[in-house]
């Protein structure tokens, strides 16, 4: 009951107490509504990351397949946008059917073969001109649109659709963490025979997970695409895409469900706010300490930190 | 119900199942020895799933088993347990038979999982993480217990009672004489201990080097002269 | 007609197959250096089972050092190297410390941890040198050295050279000494080699300086004849990567002609399709050999989940 009101409390901020606080605000909100992208990003590969089992340098190729394939198809073939964002997320699942095979690789093969694939989607995006405009890219990606009488073209309505998105995506992600098949997915990590001679089909949870994870991250770029209305191939696939995400989901813990997408928050949030004043060229180079320091003595995130500090204040008590 | 037609397993240069044919029927109680190396575990690995065969085939209740990979053959019916212990890490006891019982079975009967776990002596467990908080006899009960829950046809047994010291050993004695009756199973078992299989099993077959050098009743294949050599090297007992 | 950096070899009055002979001697004296880099990733993995992200960027440090040297100095790059060696193998040893301190799940966290240490060296490249793309200015180097009808840049064939002495002295240095020794058994069986009485720590620590030296000849080599920018560390440790997988696991010999294969496959690309597919070349053989060849073409580990 306790954790209904509390649930109840933080809807109702997020939801009602941020547009009505900062929705003027709109250097503040295009923070947040970009904090919340990498945070969907941060969940889907985390997804990826604790219930399939495999660490990916890739990401960026679903987020920038999801995002050119919104945005061409509501420019070129008159699909309502929001039906677009579902659609992207359908043409990273497709990425995604390509990158099966590279499932039974270890993971630093994992890795970086799905590394590899997002270079080739990216030189594609590059190439393939008469689709995606080239290198050029495409500029004037319709907005989101009026839906039920309101008008989601605005920071707020662009906030409040990405707060769904990835609201509804952690809700997924924790049902199917609770399911047989989320047991049976965080079982197979360390016991791959005890799973499969009970009956449990490895590969195929785990290219579910890839999937699922695609979905994920290619909803979230076509969401971007629309809400920053240009695209470009070297933008669309860009690394930042993959570090800040790594960085945010390792930092808030990627274990846990709130964890990257509270990690994600803080960690865009200090590094707009705080580090680009201080070394405006380099200030990703922050993101590699932390993301370093973190490894080293927190793998589990800040959670896992907070946890072991209180499990150490309990055992001196 | 299982059919092993001159099954044959080479691993480059070593040949460890030589040519083995064996039945084993709905109702049999079927015990599997030899010396160490004898082939008696790559056999087992063979019917689960684990290794395929040079050669040979293997039917089990009319389907050939060779033409399914290692996940299915649990929902054909085959149940199998570790020689040792491999619980679900990091799920409970009761989450190790959820996860077995709804892919081994399609289904999840939460009644089945509290009689599977009463059965195996688990229920007081049921809520440990099993790969830390279980002891060495709680495992291997755990290792049935998984087993039982993928509701199988044929339950393969790896040397369960191995590592056990004499009462856990006797109590597990128990619980497997339960199986069959309770469970309505077929059963194989691997075991070094003479007696034990003797008391268990109705019929024995017997592995040296990988080939079957006896098959019958426990007191008959014991006694052969065969068998005594291929245990001390010695024609008599 | 010579040749210069960032300048095609494409002469538009020669036949095809003068091109593609020329594409393929271009290929193959890229192929030196990146199998010097190829080795590095390689030898590190062997020892501590770690695929260092890194590894392009100690590269592409050398490559900036040289660089630095010869603007702030006005020397040949070449004579960066010493410098290059000692900075890039003690920023090597750096990373192998910082590797060392990971505690659980060493395979996996070494690569989010790497990849970190990636993007910190990329920003201090940044930082230090700025975005704008670089190229050696030595005429020496960049002189034509002409063998029959096949061109290249003095620098290509200089390098090709001394990369194939060092992949000799490694291959000496693996097979004779007995810190090469130690790595190679610490890489087949590592509890094995404790008992011999090889430290692994120390094992490990030499094959991340090794890789550092090698790394700096190949990063001095590189401004000597192509063109940096902060991004390249990224773009060459994907390349190292693809060529371990061409090469399969433990074979030196497959390294180097994994490497050459890459130099060609993307010289080739270049000039018969266009320059912006280069890094198509390096990813679809990745992925041919990956479904075609899992073992690489002349691996001997399994490498399956």
């Amino acid at each position: 009951m306790k954790m209904n009101k509390l649930l109840i409390l933080v809807l109702a901020a997020v939801y009602v107490g941020v547009p009505l606080l900062l929705g003027s605000n709109a250097y503040v909100m295009s923070l947040v509504i970009a904090s919340l992208v990498i945070g969907g990003i941060a969940l889907s590969w985390a997804l990826l990351g604790n219930l399939g089992g495999m660490v990916s340098f890739g990401h960026a190729a679903f987020f920038g397949v999801g995002a050119y394939t919104s945005a061409v198809l509501s420019m070129q073939h008159g699909v309502p946008v929001f039906i677009g964002l579902l659609l992207g997320g359908v043409g990273a699942v497709v990425a995604a059917l390509a990158m099966l095979p590279v499932l039974r690789l270890r993971g630093p093969y994992f890795a970086l073969a799905i590394l590899a694939y997002a270079h080739i989607f990216r030189i594609l995006a590059t190439e393939w001109q008469s689709v995606t405009g080239g290198s050029g890219g495409i500029a004037s990606i319709p907005r989101l649109p009026q839906l039920f009488g309101y008008d989601f073209s605005g920071k707020t309505g662009n906030y409040l659709v990405i707060l769904t998105i990835v609201l509804v995506f952690a809700l997924v992600y924790d049902m199917i963490r609770r399911s047989p098949h989320g047991l049976a997915l965080r079982a197979m990590h360390d016991s791959e025979d005890a799973t499969r001679v009970v009956g449990v089909n490895n590969t195929l949870l785990k290219g579910l997970m890839l999937l699922v994870s695609a979905f994920m991250c290619g909803v979230v770029g076509a969401f971007n695409a629309h809400y920053i209305n240009f695209l470009e191939p070297d933008y669309a696939f860009s690394a930042g895409w993959v570090t800040i995400p790594i960085v945010a989901a390792i930092f808030g813990g990627y274990r846990t469900i709130t964890g990257p997408l509270v990690g994600a928050v803080v960690v865009y949030l200090v590094d707009q706010l705080f580090v680009k004043n201080i070394m405006p060229t380099g200030h990703q180079l922050v993101l590699g300490v932390v993301l370093v320091a973190m490894i080293i003595a927190s793998p589990d995130g800040l959670f896992g930190l907070v946890r072991k500090f209180m499990r150490k204040k309990d055992a001196t008590a | 119900m299982l059919q092993l037609e001159n099954v044959t397993v080479r691993f480059g240069g070593l040949t460890a199942v030589n040519d083995v044919s064996l039945n084993i029927g709905t109702g049999d109680v079927v015990g599997l020895v030899g010396a160490n190396g004898a082939g008696k575990t790559t056999l087992f690995n063979a019917i689960s799933g684990l290794v395929r065969p040079t050669s040979g085939r293997i039917v089990f209740n009319g389907a050939d088993v060779l033409k399914a990979p290692m996940y299915q053959r649990a929902r054909m019916g085959i149940g199998r347990t570790f020689q040792i212990p491999q619980p679900m890490h990091e799920l409970t006891v009761r989450q190790n038979l959820q996860v077995a019982q709804r892919f081994g079975t399609g289904r999840i009967d939460e009644r089945r999982i509290d009689e599977v776990l009463d059965f195996t002596g688990l229920t007081a467990k049921a809520g440990r993480d099993a790969s830390t908080g279980l002891a060495l006899t709680e495992l291997k009960a755990l290792e049935v217990a998984k087993a039982l829950a993928t509701d199988p046809k044929l339950l393969l047994l790896d040397e369960v009672l191995a590592g056990l010291e004499t009462n856990g050993k006797r109590a597990f004695m128990n619980m497997l004489k339960g199986l069959h009756e309770k469970f309505a199973v077929g059963i194989c078992i691997i075991e070094h201990d003479i007696e034990t299989i003797s008391n268990l099993c109705a019929r024995v077959a017997v592995l040296n080097f990988g080939q079957l050098i006896a098959e019958g009743a426990p007191a008959a294949v014991f006694n052969d002269p065969a068998v005594v050599k291929s245990y001390t090297g010695a024609d008599h007992a | 007609m010579p040749p210069s950096p960032g300048m095609s070899y494409i002469d538009w009055n020669a036949n095809m197959t003068e091109l593609i002979l020329q594409s393929v001697y271009s290929g193959l004296l890229q192929g030196g250096s990146y199998a010097l880099i190829a080795l590095g990733l390689a030898l590190v993995f062997g020892a501590m089972k770690v695929i260092n992200l890194a590894h392009g960027e100690l590269v592409l440090l050398a490559a900036y050092i040289a660089y630095t040297v010869e603007t702030k100095l006005g020397w040949n790059p070449a004579a960066a190297i010493p410098v290059a060696v000692i900075i890039v193998t003690a920023t090597s040893a750096l990373l192998y410390f910082v590797v060392s301190r990971i505690k659980t799940n060493r395979e996996i966290n070494s690569l989010t941890l790497t990849y970190g240490v990636g993007v910190i060296l990329t920003n201090i490249v940044l930082m230090i040198w700025s975005a704008d793309v670089r190229a050696t200015s030595s005429s020496w180097m960049q002189e034509a050295f002409q063998v029959g009808d096949l061109y290249s840049m003095r620098s290509e064939v200089l390098f090709f050279f001394v990369s194939l002495v060092l992949i000799v002295a490694l291959w000496w240095w693996l097979s004779r000494s007995w810190y090469g020794r130690a790595v190679r058994a610490v890489s087949s069986n590592r509890d094995a080699a404790k008992l011999m009485g090889i430290n692994p720590g120390r094992t490990e620590l030499v094959s991340f300086l090794v890789a550092g030296i090698l790394a700096a000849f190949a990063g001095v080599a590189l401004f000597s004849y192509g063109t940096i920018t902060p991004a390249t560390g990224g773009v060459l440790t994907v390349k190292a990567f693809i060529i371990t997988v061409l090469a399969g696991v433990g074979s030196i010999p497959g390294v180097l002609i994994g490497a050459v294969l890459l130099g060609i496959a993307e010289a080739l690309t270049v000039t018969l399709a266009s320059s912006a597919l280069q890094e198509l070349a390096g990813m679809g053989l990745f992925l041919l050999v990956l479904f075609v060849m899992p073992n690489g073409l002349f691996g001997a580990t399994k490498r399956r989940g």
